[in-house]
């Protein structure tokens, strides 16, 4: 277990010596690359990282460049967390045998997208979990296939409209509801699961260094904004990660799991002052635009009978302590 | 020469006790018939104290080629075991395999692919894998299961290769046929694999390096032909391995196995347990005068063409025989004659035989038939048989290419 | 657009497609010649940011949300704009707390002395948000 990096504060944080280069393909206004860099940067032990197919896998290494400075694979779409998993075993087979390359501890990540997670690398997601590797795997969850023109995927929200589940005359948009991945992983007995956001930067930071110190696997799931297919000015990542926060769309919350007592503990780790209606949080993005017409605005209401439901229920299991 | 052990070991235990000896860091496996043997075994020699490399027991045949994949790429040993679905699920991520240049060493125990579902041999697994830039060494007994299981290690970790090895062997036939054999001892098994030399490892924190970039247009050709170039020249490489493990072992293999080819007039090409009843059958008909040889293929991939022009030089009919169904075409292996006769400016009659699919019997007799079809042809001085033939197919003679 | 000088013969390339971040040791921090930070986004640009030093607190949100690593602190301050990476998002601009903002975008062809003289006057209308 390495040392925990001290980050008290932003001036302290901005000594850190960047993991992820610029020069990158990701669009700009992109979160994916706020969120690797504040997790990358979080610790200083060394790494090794997979990523599944997807927005970040191939902006970030268009031959002859990689913007990665610690050791990387991508293999393909499904397999992140396997990849990584026999990384992580290769790992701790060379360190019994005695021939480690270092002996500073080494941290494991996969990072994936929502389709590489809540879809087609679920299974692989599942098993490297119930295997119990060493590893922390964020799913970075822009809630569609966005590297191929925003198709829908299981964690497209209700309304969403995607290229493959499009708002059109008789349709307003995807019907399918989110799957919860948070909770399906904490079923998984993973001792630390949490959901962030890039904007609350505090936290997350805070969580990946939990992550890091806890031993087996971790998931994190990573809400990033996307300024191409949520349709909003790239300068405005950052506004709609705030305003996601605070209409609770995007709770910030952690669930630790305890191997003895079978408890889990969930935190609410940020409750806003305000609390957004989830029109607002709507409003600011294209993919909701449709919503706006008064047939289908009976979606907005449920959005927010769901989200405070959803809200509600967090809340009551970290009161219950169960 | 070292010392050895007899022993009786069906394929799977040949192959997994040579993984045992070949001490592998990793091992990520699923299990899937007719290879689930060699994953039980080898959890035995986990669970009894034999191994200590880590063993990662996956929920896919994906993940289990995914984890080698990461594991070989973190800079480490590697090897795993699967047969048909499981090798074709895993068919994605061993082209990642080879095209990142890592030496795993995968025993694939051949079995037919589904639809129909069948859990018995023939090639159709490795005739998928076919241009997937693996090396493929076919073992046609137990005994050579074990034998090239060992040499695939050092052939796929040689800094002149590195490239992924499959060492094949026929579903049931060769996996659960108990046969006497020998094996090294640990320390002499050992001592020829070698330690594992370490090229570019995830694990290096001195030398990060980046897996798996997207190589476009001005790119990916220039990697593919380094690829095939390292493949194609592998060659030799394959064969300073089999003479040296011949030395220490006393059994001698080579690329292209030739068995009273240079008189023969009528030649069956074939691959895996086959093999051994060709053998027989070539035998048999020399005792009966006839001029029959018989030429099995070691090395699958990368094709020995030189060996196999050679070995077919003196042939006035050939057969070729192919374990997996065409579809569409003739078969792989009779494509892969053709081409070295047509390379070679050798005319001979050349035949194709479909059989074995599924698990269906081939025997002496069938074998018999063939020589006696290619004898004609020789006779006639010409091919007077259909280019696609079948061997113990129910129902009405059935050929394709008259 | 290709750097011309990476465009090798098959021969050349590291087997596997292999890419590495640096040259010897990590620590001495000489990039590779295959690390993206040798690559320019710059031509992606439409709008830069330009950094007015007079109005900076120094809090470091332009650097922590800057999905190009483009904003280099130095010694826990603002340092400087990284032209060569920087894809013109606007966020740090939009991230900036100070009133006026301290980093505001401009056309990119602007010259930085231009942008600094036509520089946009407090907002009255808008509560200084210093706490992010």
């Amino acid at each position: 277990m390495g040392e925990i990096k001290q980050i008290k504060n932003l001036k302290e944080f901005s000594t850190s010596v960047e993991r992820f280069q610029g020069g990158h393909r990701l669009c700009p206004g992109c979160s994916h690359s706020i969120i690797v860099r504040e997790i990358v940067n979080a610790t200083e032990d060394d790494l090794c990282i997979s990523t599944a197919t997807g927005c970040l896998e191939v902006c970030s290494t268009i031959y002859p460049f990689t913007s990665w400075d610690v050791s990387w694979i991508h293999i393909g779409f499904e397999n992140a967390a396997a990849a990584i998993s026999g990384t992580e075993a290769m790992h701790k087979a060379l360190a019994r045998k005695k021939k480690g390359y270092s002996d500073k501890p080494m941290k494991f990540i996969a990072f994936a997208g929502d389709g590489g997670t809540y879809d087609i690398g679920f299974q692989s997601l599942s098993g490297a979990v119930e295997r119990g590797h060493d590893f922390m795997y964020v799913c970075l969850d822009n809630e569609g296939y966005m590297n191929t023109g925003g198709q829908r995927s299981s964690s497209t929200p209700v309304g969403g409209a995607t290229t493959t589940s499009p708002a059109g005359r008789v349709s307003y948009g995807e019907k399918m509801q989110k799957k919860d991945m948070t909770a399906i992983m904490a079923a998984h007995r993973c001792q630390y699961v949490a959901q962030v956001a890039p904007s609350s930067w505090k936290d997350l930071v805070k969580k990946a260094q939990k992550a890091y110190q806890t031993p087996g696997a971790t998931y994190i799931n990573a809400m990033s904004p996307c300024p191409t297919e949520w349709k909003f000015d790239p300068s405005m990542s950052m506004e709609v990660s705030k305003v996601m926060v605070d209409s609770c769309v995007c709770p910030l919350y952690e669930i630790e799991y305890d191997p003895q007592t079978h408890n889990y503990k969930y935190t609410v780790n940020y409750e806003p002052k305000n609390k957004l209606p989830v029109k607002e949080y709507m409003a600011l993005q294209g993919r909701f635009k449709h919503l706006f017409k008064p047939e289908f605005s009976h979606v907005i209401d449920q959005w927010q009978r769901d989200i405070d439901a959803q809200w509600d229920y967090i809340r009551r299991r970290q009161d219950a302590g169960v | 020469m070292a010392k050895q052990h007899r022993v009786v070991w069906d394929g799977n235990m040949a192959a997994s006790q040579a993984m045992r000896q070949a001490q592998i860091d990793v091992v990520a496996a699923y299990p899937i018939t007719p290879s689930t043997p060699i994953v039980q075994n080898y959890s035995q020699f986990v669970a009894d104290g034999e191994v200590e490399g880590e063993f990662v027991m996956v929920e896919s045949e994906h993940s289990a080629m995914s984890a080698c994949v990461g594991a070989a790429a973190g800079g480490g040993r590697v090897a795993t075991a699967t047969s048909s679905q499981g090798y074709a699920l895993m068919v994605e991520v061993i082209y990642q395999a080879s095209g990142m240049r890592l030496p795993i060493v995968m025993n694939v125990v051949n079995r037919a692919l589904a639809a129909p579902l069948n859990i018995h041999g023939d090639h159709s697994d490795m005739y998928l894998g076919r241009d997937a830039g693996w090396i493929n060494l076919v073992a046609n007994n137990p005994q050579e299961a074990y034998d090239l299981c060992l040499c695939a290690f050092k052939i796929a970790e040689d800094m002149r290769v590195r490239l992924p090895v499959a060492v094949n062997q026929d579903g049931f036939l060769v996996s659960h046929t108990a046969e006497v054999g020998e094996h090294l001892e640990d320390a002499d098994a050992y001592g020829f694999v070698g330690d594992y030399t370490a090229h570019n490892p995830m694990l290096d924190p001195a030398k990060p390096v980046t897996y798996g970039a997207q190589t476009e247009g001005e790119w990916h050709y220039e990697h593919k032909m380094r690829q095939n170039y390292a493949l194609v020249n592998a060659v030799p490489v394959v064969e300073e391995v089999l003479k040296a493990y011949s030395q220490l072992s006393g059994r001698d293999y080579a690329p292209v196995e030739c068995y009273q080819t240079e008189d023969a007039d009528e030649l069956i090409i074939c691959m895996g347990s086959v093999v051994g009843t060709t053998t027989m059958t070539v035998d048999r008909l020399r005792k009966a005068g006839r001029k029959v040889g018989m030429v099995a293929i070691r090395l699958w991939r990368p094709f020995p063409k030189e060996a196999l022009a050679a070995a077919i030089k003196n042939a006035k009919s050939i057969a070729v025989l192919d374990r997996s169904c065409p579809m569409g075409t003739t078969g792989a292996l009779y494509n892969e004659t053709a081409a070295v006769m047509v390379e070679n400016d050798k005319s001979a009659n050349l035949i194709n035989y479909i059989y074995g699919l599924g698990g269906r019997d081939t025997t002496t007799e069938h074998l018999e038939g063939i020589f006696d079809d290619a004898a004609e042809c020789t006779k006639a001085g010409k091919r007077v048989k259909p280019i696609i033939q079948t061997i113990n197919l129910r129902g009405k003679s059935l050929s394709f290419y008259e | 657009m290709t750097e011309e000088h990476l465009l090798k013969g098959w021969e050349e390339f590291e087997a596997g497609a292999l890419l590495f971040s640096f040259e010897g040791d990590p620590s001495q921090r000489k990039f590779h010649e295959n690390n993206s930070i040798h690559h320019s986004v710059a031509d992606w640009r439409v709008l830069k940011p330009v950094f007015n030093e007079e109005l900076c607190i120094h809090c470091q949100f332009c650097w922590v949300f800057c999905p190009d690593t483009s904003i280099i602190p130095k010694d826990k301050k603002f340092g400087e704009i990284d032209y060569v990476h920087c894809k013109g998002c606007g966020i740090c601009s939009d991230v900036c707390p100070t009133n006026p903002k301290s980093l505001v975008m401009f056309a990119n062809q602007t010259p930085i002395e231009e942008a600094l003289r036509n520089w946009p006057a407090k907002d009255e209308k808008k509560k200084e948000n210093s706490d992010g």
